[in-house]
């Protein structure tokens, strides 16, 4: 039975992944190079930030709300966007056009966030006996994760890859993107500043990610059309 | 050709390394399981015996089923199911129903309240503790007699276990009993099977302290032996502590035998009497070391004892009442000096001493008093106990509700005053004279400090003798104490054969685990299913078109059409 709920709890982790893959266009034209790709650059980026974290970074005894420590993790956040941006521009993708580029590399991306933060406590604390509702929150929150990544993905695509973008929306899709880009700090702020629940962040997560995802949509379509 | 092969037998090296690898990841893996229970607690298991071929006690040990509490709905089918009976809510008409009649039970936890937790020293105030007490000897007689085919554990009450149970009890009031497929609570202890325990050794521990012989004398001089057995035997052997039964007639034992070392120290203070003490095991199984102990005896030595006093039980509440047994009749001269004796003392200690007369049976094995093994090897022997009847094959053996909480070191003190005057003015020879040898604040008095410490340390030490190997702690350490106290001490190992066997297992840790039910995953698998369906067409018709989402389930036109 238990078993059962880590299997439960996985495919709602990482089941999105794979049916947007296989939904989307991405699988016609076979962008799955350039979302292997995406998440080795996560990985890199990740190694990084580690690296970063533990020069710069105290330890706190107490788990409050450090406003100077947050500040520091929402600086190193920021390397995340230098790698999205070393995906999407220095790696060399094979001829497909940029509508799916964005999608893949955002993708690839998120699959390998959820890996690399989701797998291992998936896999020692959803196969024991006790229950508890933190593996299904858990795969909630992969889920928005995914729609964030692909919205992050969008915008800093729209920033480095479009050279002819109408000029009153530019000041918007930076906001956006700082939005979007700075999430975990805020995610972070609300669990330990205001002290909500692990499913009111989630919530939250998820509303907010719905939002972006139309926000960056409306944008990305608003460029899409040729300048007058 | 060679070249080729080379790079073929590397390949395959490569490749065992690499399964080598995986697989070791595997395992590290698998082996991960960490435990977050709702509820960890060490619990003891009830004793598991065969006597004289019969099986007794709790056969089994390893748990893994749901728990349920007395309010479960009547006729609920309960062979996969625990039941967990606090104490305070025990009704022992059902359980002994229960057993009698063979139902099927998943198995039994008992709960019990913190006053009977010898080894926390609980000095709590309980309300009704002597009703609780009568209860709980109650029950433990009803378990030790019983054959019971699945495990049965005991556990002191905590905060953690009172909110699981008021939970369980919530969940059975709604009707709602824990099984696979509605969730609840779930009880699992992994223990391996109960094995015998490989031939058991009891010790006996005697010390001896000589008396003054005078130049020129080359008789014998005369012996007083004094012996207390400081083994127990109860309902679960992890806790059977036996404060009153015998704790207190060590304490008696070793404090005489200080006293008396103090005494003998001096060659103008020696009696003419030597002092033999001995600490016996295997006292609940009719004295089995008892016997082996006097059987290995010197002839000579064993003529040369006078009479033995055999401490049982003298610490608990006793109403200033205490009991002399013997097994030779009252008109019997030494019975008389004897009772004399100790009657003379316990009037000025204000002490009421009674003579109770118990004729041996030769052709019956059961030996209910230690001083019988002394009375049929035709030695005078009496037992001092605050028991007026002779107690029944394994009663009154220390048991689970013989705690700290309920002996009185006053009590035993002046019970080792009572025996050592006594003694002493039959050694000396001062019989019948009104002369305090031990008299409060002199240097000879009894220590109240010392009985205090050792009662505390027999109060937290079970002592089941099958399960006290040879070396342990704990008999060494009434040998050095002993030691200290005598000229020369032996110990004596033997094997408890006879009717008993005596299996292991008798502590665990017990984790309590929330758990969803199988519909719950089911129901969940369901959503997770529609969900991700739901996504499937929702992005197929944004990114494609919904004329792809039809053309997914259309079958391909088939190829057999000809344009005309």
């Amino acid at each position: 039975m238990t078993m059962f709920h880590f299997f439960n709890c996985a495919i709602l982790t990482f089941g999105p992944h794979a049916v947007y893959y296989s939904a989307t266009p991405l699988s016609e034209y076979d962008t799955l190079g350039t979302s292997v790709k995406a998440a080795v650059v996560y990985l890199g980026t990740a190694l990084v930030k580690l690296v970063c974290l533990a020069t710069f970074l105290q330890v706190s005894e107490n788990d409050g709300f450090d406003p100077y420590q947050e500040l520091l993790k929402a600086l190193i956040g920021f390397i995340d966007v230098a790698g999205l941006y070393f995906a999407l521009t220095q790696l060399t993708h094979r001829n497909i056009s940029q509508n799916h580029k964005f999608q893949a590399v955002g993708l690839g991306w998120a699959f390998a966030d959820s890996v690399l933060h989701r797998l291992a406590p998936l896999w020692v604390g959803a196969r024991g006996l006790e229950f508890t509702w933190d593996y299904i929150l858990q795969g909630l929150e992969a889920n928005a994760n995914l729609v964030l990544s692909i919205s992050l993905a969008a915008l800093a695509s729209l920033i480095w890859l479009r050279k002819n973008k109408p000029k009153t929306l530019i000041p918007i899709i930076y906001a956006c993107a700082g939005i979007v880009a700075t999430m975990p700090s805020i995610t972070s702020y609300l669990r330990r500043g205001l002290g909500w629940y692990f499913p009111k962040v989630v919530g939250f997560e998820l509303f907010t990610s719905l939002v972006m995802a139309f926000i960056s949509w409306q944008l990305f379509s608003a460029c899409q059309r040729p300048s007058a | 050709m060679a070249f080729s092969k080379n790079s073929g037998a590397g390949h395959r090296g490569l490749q065992e390394s690499m399964y080598s690898v995986i697989s070791l990841v595997f395992i590290l893996v698998a082996c991960v399981e960490l435990c977050d229970a709702a509820a960890a607690l060490n619990v003891y298991r009830l004793i598991q015996y065969d006597m004289s071929g019969s099986a007794f006690g709790s056969r089994f040990a390893a748990l893994n089923h749901h728990a349920a509490s007395l309010h479960f709905p009547s006729g609920a089918d309960l062979s996969r199911t625990v039941l967990i009976i606090p104490l305070s809510e025990l009704n022992i008409t059902f359980v002994r129903e229960y057993i009698n009649q063979k139902k099927p039970l998943g198995g039994l936890l008992f709960l019990l309240p913190e006053v009977f937790n010898s080894g926390n020293g609980g000095n709590k105030q309980v309300h009704e503790k002597e009703k609780l007490k009568n209860l709980l000897a109650e029950l433990e007689r009803l378990l030790i007699h019983a054959n019971l085919p699945y495990p049965v554990y005991f556990a002191f009450e905590n905060d953690e276990i009172d909110t699981v149970l008021a939970d369980i009890k919530k969940n059975d009031a709604i009707g709602q009993p824990a099984t696979a497929t509605t969730g609840g609570y779930k009880l699992v202890i992994p223990t391996p099977e109960p094995k015998k325990v490989a031939s058991p050794t009891i010790t006996n521990i005697q010390g001896w302290l000589s008396g003054l012989k005078a130049d020129g004398d080359t008789n014998q001089l005369p012996t007083i032996a004094i012996v207390a057995s400081y083994d127990t035997f109860g309902a679960a052997p992890a806790l059977s502590v036996g404060s009153d039964s015998n704790g207190s007639g060590i304490v008696a034992l070793l404090e005489i035998a200080r006293l008396f070392s103090l005494l003998y120290s001096n060659p103008k203070t020696r009696g003419k009497y030597n002092l033999l003490f001995g600490l016996t095991s295997g006292g609940p199984y009719n004295y089995n070391g008892t016997q082996k102990w006097l059987r290995s005896f010197d002839q000579r030595l064993r003529e040369s004892i006078d009479y033995a006093i055999c401490l049982n039980s003298i610490g608990g509440s006793w109403d200033n009442e205490l009991w002399i047994h013997v097994s030779k009749p009252p008109e019997n001269a030494y019975i008389k000096q004897i009772f004399e004796g100790f009657s003379n003392v316990a009037e000025e200690l204000d002490i009421k001493v009674g003579l109770k007369h118990k004729k041996i049976n030769i052709s019956n094995p059961r030996v209910a008093w230690e001083h019988e093994q002394f009375s049929r090897l035709r030695v005078t022997a009496a037992t001092l106990s605050e028991i007026p009847v002779a107690p029944e094959l394994l009663e009154s053996t220390g048991g689970l509700f013989d705690s700290r909480q309920f002996v009185n070191e006053t009590v035993i003190t002046r019970g080792v005053k009572l025996v050592a005057e006594s003694l002493a003015r039959h050694i000396y020879g001062h019989q019948g004279k009104n002369v305090q040898i031990f008299a409060d604040g002199g240097s000879l008095a009894v220590n109240p400090a010392y009985v205090q410490s050792w009662l505390d340390l027999l109060s937290r030490t079970p002592r089941v003798a099958p399960f006290l190997s040879k070396n342990d702690p704990f008999v060494m350490s009434l040998k050095k104490e002993l030691a200290d106290h005598t000229d020369e001490v032996n110990l004596q190992h033997e094997t408890l054969e006879g009717m008993f066997t005596f299996y292991d297992s008798t502590s665990a840790i017990l984790n309590i685990y929330q758990v969803a039910s199988v519909t719950f995953d089911l129901l969940l698998l369901l959503a997770l299913g529609s969900y991700l369906i739901v996504l499937f067409c929702f992005l197929v018709i944004t990114t494609r078109g919904l004329d792809d989402l039809i053309s997914l389930f259309r079958r391909p036109p088939s190829r057999k059409v000809k344009t005309a």
